[in-house]
């Protein structure tokens, strides 16, 4: 059997998911006997490649055009979906910005920050435009394993992955299922 | 009471009747998952989580309002109650603000709880984001609407324990809120800051300012030690990490206050910031400077030695100091007293419990100001009327307890008190040192089933009196030798005290330490070790939560060691 093929991407993320899944330490070095990471946003392979991937890992949460076509690109390339960590689950941190209009933000980030002197709201065509809300990718596409925390603890990472290869779908529930960063 | 027999989960249940399903599950060590259950509050089955399936009922049933029944079977688990508890979680999850990862209860919250015990790993239904107040009007905690799950236990700790009825619901529905009063911000509500509310709060709604994102419980070390705040001698719950005070609870079902703090016992000191005394000072040309215990000792030894010596306690501390002050003050042949009046005795009745408040119907209040100066006991007076006891105050000027009383009178007309009284069957008198000699003889028909409780000022004043200390005015004896403690002084007691040489033994800075030649730092409440003696006789230990500073002694170590040395 050949090995299971992996793609990463991440969205409205801050990397600490990344960082969790390097936690699994040596245990990478097992893992990849059996799984070969195709794209993935350090490598050069930015997008899963076309003939798909077994499994796509998606962190982050869903707050601008760009993500949400990222997130359908990642779907219709993989097998399995997981969702990693809360952002992706639930859209996370920047759904705090959900409390108020695109308009109030912009206007808040770009213009009214303390720092900012006479600052303007970047317009351009290669500047992909925010959604309404954030949401988790759960909300755009469909997803076949949550994966919940901030970050998910390496041994979660750890628990789902080797479920997967063992052809069976991870149910979370004890130590390996938390919120936040309760771990 | 009798038995009754039930099946739940097929194992064989003895519950008492009038019990819940719950309670005998609780008893049977069998575990129902629960929201807006709390043992220490009234059952209210709004939550839907502790649903169970009975035999022969229809649906399923709230196991915390159903009560047991002879020959009743019952399942927790069937896939129907779980179902519909994880359905009960889908909702609340999808409508307020429950993300944990920027929540300070995470880890420590029920609700997470419960999203963990049934698998939850993400969010079923779309959430509408709504900006709900977040009400910081108050110094010690905030409200949040945004992660209130409406599970009503705060509503009922504010009414039931504290008997305060400040919060209620407004609205209906998704649009329900717990508001203060009628919908006034916290901060300027009736609301006394007992912090009850707090203590029940299953998620991150009610957030304690002191302690949120402090440390979670599984970082935490609890330490019971005794309120000595005042004479009522509350349990506390000290909980603190590494040397950090967190934050203080009560401890439900524990003597004298079942759990129920005030303010001053809960929040006020952990926010005190006096200069604190760490090292022992000594004058010298004029100024205070820093000396090793040794010399402070030596110093203060020699001054006893010399006679005309007048030792006076704030009573803020434990019996131990206290007696050894009184046996150090004795063998330097000085005089020894205390600084704090004494309510006088009654010469009739029978000393109460603060519990005898909680089942008498009649309530006397006379020349004391309980919701100002031993709060927990005004509280209780207030659930008694609650239960419908009447409460009758007696004295001169305003007393606060009058807003709930059935009547106030003075002093002159005490005897219509004791009149109304006649046909009562437990009559609870609560007085202080503002009790009216004409008031306890007015009252003097009651005794036969009048139960008292002294409300002295001094914190305390049983475990001084124990020691043989009484009050006693300053006498202007060449050295005075002051035992301070934590407590802030009076205004004008430094003025009074002017003896040629001060010894302080005092926690704090004060103006009274500033004029002291010598000064013997004293541990603060939650670094105390030893016992004290609340109102009603009994002796509670103190066991400290913090470790005092390096050069901080014992006081009653300190005044053993003096008395050695004379």
């Amino acid at each position: 059997m050949g090995k299971v093929t992996v793609a990463m991407q991440w969205l409205e993320a801050c990397a600490g998911c990344e960082m969790s899944f390097l936690d699994i330490d040596e245990r990478i070095v097992e893992l990849l006997k059996h799984v070969e990471l195709s794209s993935t946003p350090i490598t050069d392979l930015k997008h899963p490649p076309q003939s798909g991937v077994d499994v796509g890992i998606l962190s982050g949460g869903i707050g601008n055009e760009e993500e949400e076509e990222e997130a359908k690109l990642m779907r219709s390339r993989c097998k399995t979906l997981i969702a990693m960590g809360d952002c992706a689950v639930t859209g996370g941190i920047c759904t705090m910005r959900n409390f108020f209009s695109k308009e109030e933000v912009l206007r808040r980030g770009y213009i009214e920050t303390e720092s900012t002197v006479d600052g303007e709201i970047p317009q351009h065509e290669d500047l992909t435009p925010l959604t309404d809300k954030v949401v988790g990718v759960g909300d755009v596409v469909p997803v076949d394993v949550f994966l919940p925390g901030c970050p998910p603890s390496a041994d979660a990472i750890w628990f789902v992955l080797t479920e997967l290869l063992a052809g069976r779908t991870p149910k979370l529930e004890g130590k390996v299922l938390k919120y936040g960063m309760d771990g | 009471m009798s038995e009754v027999h039930l099946k739940i989960n097929g194992k064989d249940v003895v519950a008492q009747s009038g019990q819940t399903i719950l309670e005998a599950a609780m008893t049977a060590d069998i575990d129902i998952p629960v929201l807006c259950y709390h043992p220490a509050l009234s059952t209210w089955g709004a939550c839907r989580m502790c649903l169970v399936e009975v035999k022969g009922m229809r649906g399923l049933q709230s196991s915390c309002t159903t009560p047991v029944a002879e020959g009743m079977e019952v399942q927790t688990d069937t896939p129907d109650a779980v179902e519909v508890r994880k359905f009960v979680l889908e909702l609340l999850f999808s409508e307020r603000n429950h993300y944990c990862m920027f929540c300070q209860m995470s880890g420590n919250c029920e609700l997470q709880d419960a999203a963990y015990r049934y698998g939850l790993d993400h969010f079923t239904y779309p959430r509408p984001y709504e900006k709900l107040a977040v009400d910081a009007s108050r110094k010690y905690f905030i409200m949040d609407q945004n992660r209130c799950i409406l599970c009503s236990r705060c509503i009922r700790a504010c009414a039931e324990i504290a008997a305060n009825h400040t919060l209620n619901l407004r609205g209906r529905g998704a649009e329900s809120m717990v508001m203060a009063d009628l919908n006034v911000p916290f901060g300027e509500s009736t609301c006394v800051e007992c912090g009850t509310c707090l203590q029940v709060c299953p998620t991150g709604a009610l957030i304690d300012a002191h302690s949120a994102y402090g440390g979670r419980e599984k970082d935490v070390t609890h330490v019971q030690t005794t309120c000595m705040q005042c004479s009522v001698g509350c349990t506390l719950d000290v909980v603190t990490r590494y040397s950090r005070l967190l934050r203080v609870d009560g401890v439900w079902d524990s003597d004298p206050n079942g759990g129920l703090l005030c303010v001053d016992g809960r929040f006020a000191p952990l926010y005190d910031n006096r200069k604190r005394l760490t090292k022992p000072l000594v004058r010298k040309d004029g100024k205070l400077v820093e000396v090793s215990w040794d010399e402070a000792l030596e110093t203060t030894a020699g001054k006893l030695k010399a006679g005309h010596v007048e030792g006076l306690a704030l009573c803020a501390t434990t019996n131990e100091a206290l007696a050894a002050f009184a046996q150090l003050l004795a063998k330097a042949g000085g005089k020894a007293g205390t600084l704090e009046p004494v309510a006088p005795t009654l010469g009739y009745g029978t000393a109460a419990a603060v519990s005898d408040i909680l089942d008498a119907d009649f309530i006397i209040v006379a020349g004391a100001q309980p919701l100002d100066y031993q709060r927990v006991i005004g509280y209780f007076v207030h659930r008694a009327a609650d239960k419908g006891a009447t409460v009758a105050v007696i004295g001169e000027g305003e007393n606060k307890l009058s807003e709930r009383a059935t009547m106030t009178v003075s002093y002159a007309d005490a005897a219509k008190v004791a009149e109304a009284a006649a046909g009562a069957k437990k009559v609870v008198l609560v007085y202080s040192v503002g009790i009216k000699p004409k008031a306890i003889t007015a009252l003097k028909p009651l005794a036969d089933k009048l139960f008292y409780l002294a409300l002295s000022p001094a914190r305390n004043g049983a475990g001084a009196r124990a020691a043989g200390l009484k009050p006693l005015s300053p006498n202007g004896a060449a050295t005075q030798f002051v035992l301070l403690g934590e407590q802030a002084e009076d205004e004008g007691l430094a003025a009074k005290l002017q003896a040629a040489f001060t010894i302080v033994q005092a926690s704090y800075q004060s103006p009274l330490v500033e004029q002291a030649d010598v000064v013997l730092p004293s541990p603060i409440w939650c670094e105390q070790t030893g016992h004290v003696t609340n109102l009603e006789g009994k002796v509670f230990p103190l066991h400290p939560a913090l470790a005092k500073p390096e050069m901080v002694r014992d006081e009653a170590e300190v005044l053993v060691k003096l008395a050695k040395m004379l």
